[in-house]
C-alpha cells in the first residue's frame, strides 16, 4: 500500500515536471531579481546591438511580428506576452534558455543580459523600472591558474591560486583543471581533467608528436572545471615550444590543381586561355565575314 | 515516296517549305498553352528565390537533384546538332540537308536553356556571374560555363548562317509573312543577292563552324561528366565518364530529332522532303548511337561490379536490386535494350513506331540522368550524424518538379517560334541540290 501510495506520488510528480517542462516556469526565488543598476538610453543602445547579433534571427525585429517559423514560437518580445514579465523572469529565461531558445548563461555577460531586457523594454511605454538592488559580494572561490613549463619534468606545470580574505592569496586546492590546445578548427583537450593537490598544483603530460608552428610552438590553455559557475576564475595561456616542429608550406603557396585562381598551373592557364583565344578568334572572324555579306549585295 | 524531279520549280519548293509561315489559330492556341504552363512554372520559382532552395527536397546529403540531371539532360539533348550537321555533314551525307536545321534548332534550344536550368539549382542566382569573375581555371565548372556558352553561340550561328539565303528568298516571296516581320527579315538576310561572293563566304564560315563545333560539343558534355568524375564517390568515379556521357548524349538527341521530323512533317505537310528514307536512316543512326551506349553501360557496370569495391558494391546494389532497381530496370531495358531489338527491324523504323520508339528513349534518358546524378550522393562515404529522414532519402517536391518542366516549356517555344518563322527544311540549300537553283535577286 505504502509502496503504491510512493509510486502515485512519483507519478504525479514526474507528470507535474513533464507540464513544467513544456510550459517554461520560472522558479520563484528568481522572478524577484532586478538589476544592479537603472537602465539608461546608453544601455539600451548596447542592448540593441546585442539583440541584432543574438536574438534577431528568431525573434525578427521588434514590433513587426516577423519571427522565425519555429515551434513554440519566439514570439515578438516587444508584445504584451513577453511585456507583462517581470525583469526576473525575462532575465531568467534569457540565461536559462529552453530548447530551441539557446542558453546564453556562458554567451552573454551578464550585464550584456541586462542590457538586453533594457532595450527590450524600451519598446514598453508602460515600464517603470523597480528599483536596482546592488549585487550581494560574491562569496565563492576566486582562482586564478597560472601555467609553466619543467623542463627537467617534462610536465606542464599549472598552479591555482585562490583570494583569501583581505587581499591575501594562497593556493587552491582541490580545483578541477583541463587543459586544451589550440589546433585549425578550435580547442582540442590535452589530457583528462585532474585536480590540484594541496600546492594548489597539477601536473600535464603533453604529447611530444604534437605538430606546432615552424619553431614548435603551440597555445595552450589551462582553464578551471566549474560547470555550474560557482567560482570566479581567470584562465591562464601560454605559447610553448614543447610542440613538433612543423614547417609544411602551406596547402596554397604553390601552384596545383586545388590552388586558388592565382596559383592555377601554368599549363592550365596557357591551354584554357588559348582554347579560349583560338575559338572565339574563329567565332569573331565569322562574325566580321557575315558582316561583309551585306556590302557584297551588288558587284 | 520518290518525287519527280523534273516537275520541281523554284516556286513550288518555296511554297512547300513556307507556307506554314504565318499566324493561325492553332499556333496561337499552342504557344498561349505553353506561355501559361511557364508562368504557372515561373511562380514555382518565384517561391525558390523567395524562400530559398529549401522549398525542393535536395538537402544535405542530395544536393544535387532533379535540376541537375536536367542540366546533364538538356546538354545532352543539345548535342545532336553536332553529330547531324557536323560529323555526319562533314563526311557527305547528302540524305541528311533536311534535316539539319531540326538537329541545329534542337541544339540552339537545348544549349540556351541548359544554362538557365544550372541556375535553378543556385541559392543566390545573382551571382551568375561570380563564376566568370572569380571562377578558377583549374575547376570544370568553369570550364562548364566557358564550353556551353561557345557551344550555343556556334550552334546559334551554325542555325543563322544558312538562314540568310532563305530569309532573302522569304521576304520577297512569302505573303504570308507578316507584315512587320517582313523589315526584320530583310535586314537580316544582309542584302543577300545569291552573289558568289556572299555564297562563298557562308560556305567557307559553315565549313569553319562544323570544324570548330566538333571539338566544343564533345568538350561541353565531356566537361559536364567531368563535374561527377572527377570525385571519388561510387557511380561517379569512372575514366570513360566522358565517352559514357557523349554516346548517351547522341541517344537522347537522336531521338528529340526523331521526334521533331515526325511532328514538323505532319504539322507542315513536309512529306515529300521527309521521307520514309530519312526515317529509315535516323532509326538506323539512333541504334548505331544507342549500341555504342550500350557498350559504354556495360563498361561502367561490369568493370566496378567485378571488382566490387566497398562503396561501389553499395552502389550496385540499390541500382540492381534495392531501391532503384525498379527505376533502373525501366530505363535500361525500356530505354535502350528493348529499342535496340526493335530498330533492328525495318518496319520499326517507319515514321509513327520509330517516333513512338524515340519517345520512350527520350523519356528514358532523362530518368537515366537521374539516376545517374542522385543515387550515389544518397551514400556519402562520411555520413553526417544524427540527420532528418529527409537528407537520407531524396524526394522530389512539388515546386521542385514545376520548376524543372519549365526548361522543357522553354524548350517547346523556342523550338515553335523558330519553326514556325522560317523554313523547317533549309529553303536555298534544296533548291542548289535539286538543281533549280535559279533565284534571281532584284
Ligand atoms: C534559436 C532561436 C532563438 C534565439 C536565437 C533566441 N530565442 Fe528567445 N525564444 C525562442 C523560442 C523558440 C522561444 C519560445 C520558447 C517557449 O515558449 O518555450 C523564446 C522565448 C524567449 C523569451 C520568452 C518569451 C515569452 O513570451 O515568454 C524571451 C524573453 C526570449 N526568448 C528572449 C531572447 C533574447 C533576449 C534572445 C537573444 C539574446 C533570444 N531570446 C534569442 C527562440 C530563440
Amino acid at each position: 500500500m505504502r509502496f503504491n501510495k510512493l509510486l502515485l506520488i512519483f507519478f504525479i510528480f514526474s507528470v507535474g515536471t513533464r507540464v513544467s517542462a513544456q510550459t517554461w516556469v520560472v522558479p520563484d526565488d528568481q522572478k524577484g531579481v532586478v538589476a544592479s543598476f537603472k537602465f539608461t538610453p546608453d544601455m539600451q543602445k548596447q542592448g540593441e546591438q546585442i539583440y541584432v547579433k543574438n536574438c534577431q534571427s528568431c525573434h525578427g525585429q521588434m514590433g513587426k511580428d516577423n519571427w522565425a517559423k519555429l515551434t513554440p514560437p519566439p514570439g515578438d518580445l516587444s508584445k504584451e506576452k513577453a511585456q507583462v514579465q517581470t525583469d526576473g523572469e525575462l532575465f531568467y529565461r534569457i540565461t536559462a534558455g529552453k530548447v530551441p531558445m539557446p542558453e546564453f548563461r556562458n554567451i552573454l555577460a551578464e550585464d550584456d543580459r541586462w542590457w538586453v531586457i533594457a532595450y527590450i523594454r524600451s519598446f514598453n511605454p508602460k515600464y517603470v523600472q523597480p528599483n536596482p538592488v546592488a549585487k550581494a559580494a560574491f562569496t565563492g572561490r576566486i582562482v586564478t591558474l597560472a601555467m609553466q613549463y619543467s623542463d627537467p619534468m617534462k610536465k606542464i606545470v599549472v598552479s591555482a591560486t585562490e583570494q583569501l580574505k583581505e587581499g591575501q592569496t594562497g593556493p587552491a586546492a582541490g580545483v578541477e583543471v583541463m587543459l586544451y590546445v589550440k589546433r585549425y578548427f578550435g580547442s582540442m583537450q590535452v589530457g583528462d581533467i585532474k585536480t590540484t593537490n594541496a600546492k594548489g598544483e597539477v601536473m600535464f603530460e603533453f604529447p611530444a608528436d604534437l605538430p606546432g608552428n615552424k619553431d614548435g610552438f603551440v597555445e595552450v590553455t589551462a582553464r578551471v572545471n566549474d560547470p555550474k559557475s560557482v567560482m570566479k576564475t581567470t584562465p591562464a595561456n601560454a605559447a610553448l615550444a614543447i610542440g613538433a616542429k612543423t614547417d609544411k608550406p602551406s596547402l596554397t603557396d604553390t601552384r596545383a590543381w586545388w590552388s586558388v585562381r592565382s596559383q592555377a598551373p601554368i599549363w592550365i592557364l596557357l591551354t584554357y586561355t588559348l582554347s579560349v583565344i583560338i575559338v572565339w578568334g574563329f567565332i569573331l572572324y565569322i562574325v566580321y565575314s557575315i558582316m561583309k555579306i551585306r556590302k557584297l549585295s551588288k558587284g | 515516296m520518290t518525287m519527280d524531279e523534273n516537275k520541281l520549280t523554284f516556286d513550288k519548293i518555296t511554297a512547300d517549305l513556307t507556307h506554314h509561315i504565318r499566324i493561325n489559330k492553332g499556333f496561337l492556341l499552342w504557344m498561349g498553352f505553353l506561355t501559361v504552363s511557364l508562368l504557372v512554372c515561373l511562380y514555382a520559382y518565384s517561391l525558390q528565390l523567395r524562400n530559398g532552395l529549401g522549398v525542393a527536397g535536395i538537402r544535405d546529403y542530395v544536393t544535387w537533384g532533379m535540376y541537375l540531371a536536367n542540366f546533364v539532360f538538356f546538354v545532352a539533348a543539345s548535342l545532336i546538332g553536332m553529330l547531324i550537321s557536323a560529323v555526319l555533314g562533314l563526311i557527305g551525307m547528302k540524305w541528311l540537308t533536311p534535316i539539319t536545321r531540326i538537329a541545329e534548332t534542337i541544339a540552339v534550344a537545348f544549349a540556351a536553356v541548359a544554362g538557365l536550368v544550372i541556375v535553378s539549382d543556385m541559392g543566390r542566382p545573382e551571382r551568375l556571374a561570380y563564376v566568370f569573375l572569380y571562377g578558377r581555371p583549374q575547376s570544370p565548372i568553369l570550364w562548364d560555363v566557358t564550353v556551353i556558352t561557345t557551344y550555343f553561340v556556334l550552334s546559334l550561328l551554325l542555325l543563322f548562317l544558312p538562314l540568310i539565303a532563305d530569309m532573302a528568298i522569304i521576304h520577297r516571296k512569302v505573303p504570308t509573312l507578316p507584315s512587320w516581320l517582313k523589315p526584320v527579315y530583310k535586314f537580316l538576310s544582309l542584302n543577300f543577292t545569291n552573289h558568289p561572293e556572299q555564297n562563298k563566304i557562308i560556305n567557307r564560315s559553315i565549313r569553319i563552324l562544323l570544324i570548330l563545333l566538333i571539338p566544343a560539343a564533345l568538350s561541353i558534355h565531356t566537361v559536364t561528366s567531368w563535374l561527377f568524375a572527377v570525385t571519388s564517390r561510387a557511380g561517379w568515379d569512372s575514366t570513360v565518364f566522358g565517352p559514357y556521357f557523349v554516346s548517351g548524349a547522341f541517344v537522347a538527341g537522336s531521338a528529340a530529332v526523331i521526334i521533331a521530323m515526325f511532328f514538323f512533317r505532319k504539322n507542315y505537310k513536309l512529306e515529300n522532303y521527309l521521307t520514309d528514307m530519312h526515317f529509315n536512316n535516323m532509326g538506323k543512326v539512333l541504334a548505331t548511337v544507342s549500341l555504342v551506349y550500350l557498350y559504354f553501360n556495360i563498361n561502367e557496370f561490369l568493370v566496378p561490379g567485378y571488382k566490387l569495391k566497398h562503396a561501389d558494391a553499395i552502389h550496385l546494389q540499390e541500382l540492381f536490386a534495392g531501391k532503384d532497381a525498379i527505376l533502373f530496370w525501366i530505363v535500361q531495358l525500356g530505354g535502350l535494350i528493348i529499342p535496340i531489338l526493335f530498330l533492328l527491324f525495318r518496319r520499326f523504323r517507319n515514321p509513327m513506331p520509330l517516333m513512338l520508339i524515340s519517345a520512350a528513349v527520350m523519356i528514358a534518358a532523362w530518368f537515366k540522368r537521374y539516376l545517374i546524378v542522385v543515387p550515389t550522393q544518397e551514400h556519402p562515404f562520411l555520413p553526417i550524424q544524427h540527420v532528418p529522414q529527409n537528407f537520407v532519402h531524396y524526394t522530389p517536391t512539388l515546386i521542385e518538379t514545376l520548376i524543372t518542366i519549365a526548361p522543357f516549356i522553354l524548350v517547346l517555344i523556342i523550338i515553335t517560334l523558330i519553326s514556325k518563322f522560317f523554313p523547317v527544311i533549309p529553303l536555298h540549300e534544296t533548291a542548289v541540290e535539286k538543281g533549280v537553283d535559279h533565284v534571281k535577286f532584284d
